[in-house]
């Protein structure tokens, strides 16, 4: 406590805009709550303004590129050379001051108070901000929810140096595309990255330190995502040592992981001594009854859609409501080509768990339209538990499969079987068929490929 | 120096949750180790938590009549001396490895079959979904099964018809919060009087042997210092009545459509308290013998009157007395502690001219009521209940062995 400081008491103090604190904010304040909100850069956070949306944007950009192109044969006008990224990072830049802006008005509209600094815990429940150089002002909580979010974290033998070596944010800002690439990682955001500029024309390097891509995903889709970023161009070198290989490299894009961004809010002056790199929370989100967590500082998935599930029950929770973070399903959504999505249970972490698996696996080589758009690379792999049980996983390979992953989400937070998800008509020509189409397999009785011998 | 969180300890038998019923200390106060901090209700029995070391309490998390789930910090202790987490009934506010509220397990698809709207239906009314029962295919649970379990968990029989019972004031009276043991009283009684029909039998008996033999044991017991209550001649003739008549001692399980014999007759004592009515029980009547029982008898009432009942003291009864004696009482009908089947009556013994070998001649008479549940006990098991006590009383021989 810093004695004679003036303090202004707050209600409802939120540390961080991004997708977690500023749905919390919102959630809050909708139901009563007079909430400030601390944001030391852009409201979205990294999400909005560095991550998720820019990403998709340059991945969007290149698979339009690659999918003229695997058109030209079939007569469409070819567009070889080179993108124009300076061009492309205008209009990144036009998308992401968008919803910057959106997402300022709707706060405004909600009456929540956003002051720009940084904040640190200089006591139980006083917070103290930093704006700008000079000024300071303390702030006197009655809640106060840790939204901090997270940062890239360096590898010690590649650490980011200059405009060379640098983390995965700032290779969605380049104004060309580089000659050659390393991208150094083995999680999506590594595969996006990589497979974009790949379809850009850049000659890019995946060093994996893993033994697959995607190692924490079912290991079907690892396969996928190797086969297919190969396909686009990119060499993949696994168990791969990324610091003998980047010398060669123009550019060189390292994707370790995310750190917590704790250490900064001196969680010790606020008597919270966190237990590791994480946050624990309760299903309220609470780590004591005035402190909230969300988000990327909590232990789970660093995704901003969990975040944002996370901030509206930490709102409802501030607002007096009786809620709780029980997602049974949290999807994960990797564009790259193809895009993989996945979500529940691996079929390794099902038969870990005990359950008698059963799996329908549907090949898109069978699906029409996979044939039009020629991706008969895709399949759907849903896993059951037991023969017409509940759906415990479903993993993805294909076109759309980010958006398809949604039904499945659906799917296993409702607690629908195989023979739910086989008796729901899917519009045709689609690739969402091919679930309906797995779930009859699971059965026995698939309609467009061979039943398994018996 | 350090702060300790004080969390609400399971009082006894896995309660999940106990009200405040007077906080002893104040914020600022300093207690010493052992000092009784709160004073918390269960059911029927309030108890004294004591601190788990010196220091001062700093925060209070709960007002006098909120109810704290066990596992809820109570109050927060700013401790002389750090207090180890396996002498206290807490845990120390410095360990955080583990999440401070239960909380669901991780997610995964693995948990009841629930979608989520249900889940957040359950949350709202307190409903744990692994306690209920799904309708739908494969056990899926509906909002519909959560409703049903719900009102079958609070309002046992059809809590939607009962009248309102709010709001009305006659001219400038003082609202009393309900709370504590006049809360618990209540609802059992609400209870009761909406799923037991009642039968009461009355009968007079004639208590004079049984007067005279109380009498005798009572001074006999100031002989040696030991208190000799009249009611623990009342509780071993409800036990022995109640041992020859089993159908007195059990429950009913509608839910699995059985009748529960119990094996062991516990007798719950009706005993009024400054607090209200509290019922503790003297467990397996049958098997103590007169010195003991009369101690047991003693000893639970005491407490009742003292407000120093343990939660184990008031469960488990398997039938009720109700003695009015001492006040006076006449015949009067008595509502069943649920789930017993069974509440016996004794009203004050008052000479009354009775006829004896065709004479009118003054007898001490004792009013005495049997009050059944008669979805378990029909009339004529009643009855032959009423006359084994009734002799038991008349002809004492037998109690006081």
């Amino acid at each position: 406590m810093v004695a004679g400081d003036q303090s202004d008491p707050v209600d409802c103090l939120i540390l961080g805009a991004g997708p977690g604190g500023y749905v919390a904010a919102l959630r809050a304040a909708q139901l009563g709550r007079s909430v400030t909100l601390v944001e030391r850069r852009r409201v979205g956070g990294v999400c909005l303004n560095e991550g998720c949306i820019p990403s998709k944007q340059l991945s969007r950009f290149a698979a339009a590129k690659a999918a003229a192109e695997k058109l030209a044969p079939s007569g469409m006008p070819s567009f070889a050379g080179p993108p124009d990224m300076a061009s492309f990072q205008k209009s990144r830049a036009a998308s992401v001051g968008v919803l910057v802006k959106g997402v300022s008005s709707l706060l405004d509209a909600a009456g929540v108070k956003v002051i720009a600094g940084s904040a640190r815990f200089v006591g139980r429940s006083r917070v103290c901000v930093e704006i700008g150089e000079e000024s300071v002002r303390y702030f006197d909580f009655k809640d106060v929810v840790i939204a901090t979010g997270s940062r890239a974290t360096q590898l010690d033998v590649l650490p980011f140096e200059g405009d060379r070596v640098v983390e995965p944010s700032r290779a969605l800002e380049w104004e060309s595309t580089p000659a050659s690439l390393l991208v150094a990682g083995d999680d999506y955001v590594a595969l996006e990255i990589a497979v974009a500029y790949a379809r850009l024309g850049s000659r890019v390097t995946l060093a994996a330190p893993a033994e697959r891509l995607l190692p924490d995903f079912d290991s079907d889709l690892s396969a996928a995502a190797q086969r297919g970023a190969r396909a686009a161009g990119v060499e993949v070198v696994l168990s791969a040592d990324p610091h003998a290989m980047a010398g060669k490299a123009e550019r060189v894009v390292v994707s370790a992981g995310r750190l917590a961004n704790l250490e900064e809010l001196d969680l010790q002056s606020a008597g919270l001594t966190p237990p590791g790199r994480h946050l624990k929370v309760d299903a309220q989100l609470r780590l004591d009854r005035h402190v909230f967590a969300i988000g990327d500082v909590t232990d789970g998935l660093p995704l901003a859609h969990r975040a944002m599930m996370q901030g509206r029950v930490a709102g409802d929770v501030l607002g007096g409501k009786t809620s709780a973070f029980d997602s049974r399903a949290i999807p994960r959504a990797v564009f790259s080509d193809p895009e993989i999505a996945a979500v529940g249970l691996t079929e390794i972490e099902a038969l870990a768990a005990g359950h008698e698996v059963s799996i329908g696996r549907f090949p898109f080589a069978a699906l029409g339209r996979a044939v039009i758009e020629s991706a008969t690379a895709g399949f759907a792999k849903l896993i059951f538990d037991r023969p017409g049980g509940a759906l415990l996983g479903a993993h993805l390979a294909g076109p759309r499969s980010t958006e398809l992953v949604a039904e499945m989400a659906l799917a296993i937070e409702m607690g629908a079987t195989a023979e739910d998800i086989a008796l729901t008509a899917h519009a045709h020509p689609t690739f969402a068929e091919s679930l309906m189409e797995a779930a009859e397999v699971s059965l026995g009785r698939p309609v467009h490929v061979r039943p398994a011998k018996r | 120096m350090a702060r300790f969180e004080f969390r609400l300890p399971d009082i006894g038998e896995g309660l999940a949750e106990a009200e405040v019923a007077k906080w002893l200390v104040s914020v600022g106060d300093r207690v010493t180790e052992d000092q009784a901090v709160v004073e918390m209700m269960t059911d029927k029995a309030s108890v004294e938590l004591p601190s788990p070391g010196a220091g001062v309490v700093v925060e209070q998390l709960a007002a006098e009549g909120d109810v704290v789930k066990t596992g809820d910090v109570l109050y927060v202790l700013e401790t002389d001396a750090r207090i180890g987490a396996a002498g206290a009934h807490g845990r120390a506010a410095e360990s955080r490895e583990k999440s401070p509220l239960p909380s669901r397990p991780a997610a995964t698809s693995t948990g009841v079959l629930a979608p989520p709207a249900v889940r957040k239906l359950a949350r709202e009314l307190g409903v744990d979904l692994a306690n209920v029962k799904g309708s739908g295919p494969g056990g899926r649970i509906s909002a519909e099964d959560v409703q049903r379990h719900d009102a079958a968990a609070t309002h046992p029989a059809h809590a939607a018809e009962l009248p309102v019972t709010q709001g009305v004031q006659i001219g400038a009276g003082e609202r009393v919060p309900l709370r504590g043991v006049q809360k618990r009283m209540a609802e059992t009684m609400a209870l009761s009087a909406r799923s037991i029909p009642h039968v009461t039998g009355f009968h007079e008996v004639d208590a004079g042997a049984f007067v005279e033999l109380a009498a005798r044991l009572r001074r006999e017991g100031e002989a040696t210092g030991a208190r000799f209550a009249f009611d623990t001649l009342l509780v071993r003739a409800t036990a022995m009545a109640v041992h020859r008549h089993p159908i007195f001692n059990c429950s009913l399980d509608l839910e699995r459509g059985e009748i529960v014999m119990h094996a062991e007759v516990n007798v719950g004592v009706a005993t009024a308290t400054p607090a209200g009515l509290i019922v503790p029980v003297v467990k397996r009547a049958d098997t103590l013998d007169l010195a003991r029982l009369a101690a047991e008898v003693d000893r639970v009432t005491s407490a009742a009157r003292e407000g120093k009942t343990s939660v184990s003291d008031v469960r488990g009864g398997t039938i009720t007395i109700s003695n009015t004696g001492a006040w006076r009482g006449g015949l009067g009908t008595s509502l069943i502690v649920p789930p017993e089947v069974a509440i016996v009556g004794f009203g004050r013994v008052e000479e009354k001219a009775v006829v004896r070998d065709g004479k009118v001649v003054a007898r001490p008479m004792m009013p005495m009521s049997i009050t059944f549940d008669h979805r378990v006990i029909d009339g004529e098991a009643g009855l032959s209940f009423a006359l084994t006590l009734r002799a038991l009383i008349e002809d004492p021989q037998q109690l006081g062995t």
